[in-house]
């Protein structure tokens, strides 16, 4: 067996909580359970041992991890460990003072969502007025010399619009566009007939992304993840389960992937109580799903199992019901007809948008 | 963005950092990061606006076996393309 890796990724989700409600948002469908929060001086020595892991790049993400009002202090701590620091935001609470505080606690990089071109479409799909929001922040970020990559999730509601959208940032001046198709767990999976597009929708897309690019290429990079509901092979999901990224719940639980939270029969140990190094090296969760031993046929035998891992332990999970099952996305897979099914069953349906629950102690404004 | 840069400058996104566990120089940027050997880690100290001719003079200061001056600008022509450098004078 090949010896394990360390870490070279942490996704710091900082709070669950959040003003936008995105019917594919990444993070638990039962918000109400996981309300705690770690304090600073967690956050911080989290950190250190991220860094001392092994640790690159922290993704200070959330929920909105604006709310968070200690987070120039821990860009600031993030930094001093010599981490290189993103922060993935939905905008709607940051104007060019913030950035500029941002950029002095060290900041180094800013990941702004987007949910559609048209403004009326961005403000139904996030449950909130933030498309002009979402345009100045862009450009608060870009006035402080952030790298701002925008990052706009595919769908059926939007994917014929991707022209248009790769015209806006190129307006809007951003370094990069991150057009990603929505990944069917969580929330997304709730509402995947609604959000599921058809395959002739795909295929134009591919087409406009293509050109688009080639037209582009001087003032933007783009980086388009096609839905693998569509493709023959699944993603390489994480590059391998426990391989490179690690993520940190607002509570201090320590996941491999952030949509795995909710698989029953998994147990996630928490930072609290066991130090990052150990959790990494030594949890069962972690160790469960890497290298091939745990895998059945037709993964076990299969050329690519070790290009795609056997695909998303997630979305095994969500369609078969055994998370050691062969991604349903794979044509190889015995019960591929799932997926085809849901596909034809998607239909532009009723969406159910992200709630959390109001909250006396929820803060309204950030620092 | 491709390479002919006469002052090349690391844009400020890109930062060169030691990694202690794992003994190696690397150049992190918003995208993932490149690993560096010594003499790649010598030239991105030295990318700080100053020509390429400078640069390689000073380079042969700290290496006795200096990479030739082709070599150095193709690796920077690489740096230039994955758009980690920039034109000090522009
Ligand atoms: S996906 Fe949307 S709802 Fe979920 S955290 Fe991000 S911005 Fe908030
Ligand atoms: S059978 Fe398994 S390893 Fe082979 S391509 Fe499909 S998911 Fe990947």
């Amino acid at each position: 067996m090949t010896p394990t890796p360390r870490p070279l990724c942490l996704l710091a989700e900082l709070t669950y909580r959040c003003p936008l409600k995105c019917p594919y948002c990444s993070n638990p469908l039962e918000l109400r359970r996981y309300r705690d929060e770690m304090v600073t001086t967690t956050w911080q020595r989290v950190l250190s041992e991220a860094a001392a892991l092994g640790v690159v790049q922290v993704h200070f993400s959330g929920g909105e991890p604006l709310l968070r009002r200690d987070l120039h202090d821990l860009i600031r701590s993030a930094r001093r460990l010599d981490l290189y620091t993103h922060l993935s935001t939905g905008a709607t609470l940051a104007d060019e003072a913030t950035f500029e505080r941002l950029r002095s606690a060290g900041l180094d990089a800013v990941q702004i969502s987007l949910l559609d071109v048209r403004p009326s479409q961005n403000d139904w799909l996030a449950g909130a007025a933030s498309f002009d929001k979402k345009r100045r922040a862009v450009e608060a970020a870009r006035q402080c010399e952030f790298p701002v990559t925008l990052n706009v999730v595919l769908h059926r509601h939007n994917l014929d619009r991707i022209q248009e959208i790769v015209e806006l940032a190129v307006q809007w001046r951003v370094n990069r566009l991150e057009l990603a198709h929505v990944q069917y767990v969580g929330w997304a999976f709730r509402n995947r007939a609604a959000l599921l597009p058809t395959k002739e929708q795909v295929e134009r897309a591919e087409r406009v992304v293509a050109r688009a690019r080639a037209l582009c290429e001087a003032q933007l990079e783009i980086v388009h993840v096609l839905p693998d509901y569509f493709q023959q092979y699944p993603k390489a999901c994480l590059h391998g389960w426990g391989q490179t990224f690690l993520t940190v719940a607002p509570d201090g639980a320590v996941l491999p992937c952030q949509a795995a939270r909710e698989i029953p029969g998994l147990t996630f140990p928490n930072v609290c109580d066991v130090a990052l190094a150990d959790i990494w090296f030594e949890a069962p969760v972690f160790q469960r799903f890497r290298g091939e031993s745990w895998m059945s046929e037709p993964c076990r035998s299969c050329e690519r199992r070790d290009l795609d891992f056997g695909g998303c332990r997630c979305q095994a999970f969500l369609l078969t019901g055994d998370i050691a099952a062969t991604d349903p996305v794979c044509h190889l897979s015995p019960v591929h007809e799932l997926v085809e099914l849901a596909l034809r069953e998607s239909t532009a349906g009723k969406i159910a948008f992200r709630t959390m629950p109001p909250d006396g102690s929820r803060p309204a404004i950030p620092d | 963005m491709s390479g002919n840069l006469s002052r090349p400058l690391l844009v400020r996104h890109a930062r060169l950092r030691w990694d202690d566990r794992r003994g190696q120089h690397q150049l992190v940027f918003p995208e993932g990061m490149l690993v560096l050997n010594e003499s790649g880690a010598a030239i991105v100290r030295l990318c700080d606006g100053r020509t390429v001719a400078e640069l390689v003079a000073a380079l042969s200061q700290s290496f006795s076996d200096v990479p030739l001056a082709g070599d150095v600008t193709v690796f920077l022509d690489r740096l230039a393309q994955k758009g980690l450098l920039r034109d000090a004078n522009t």
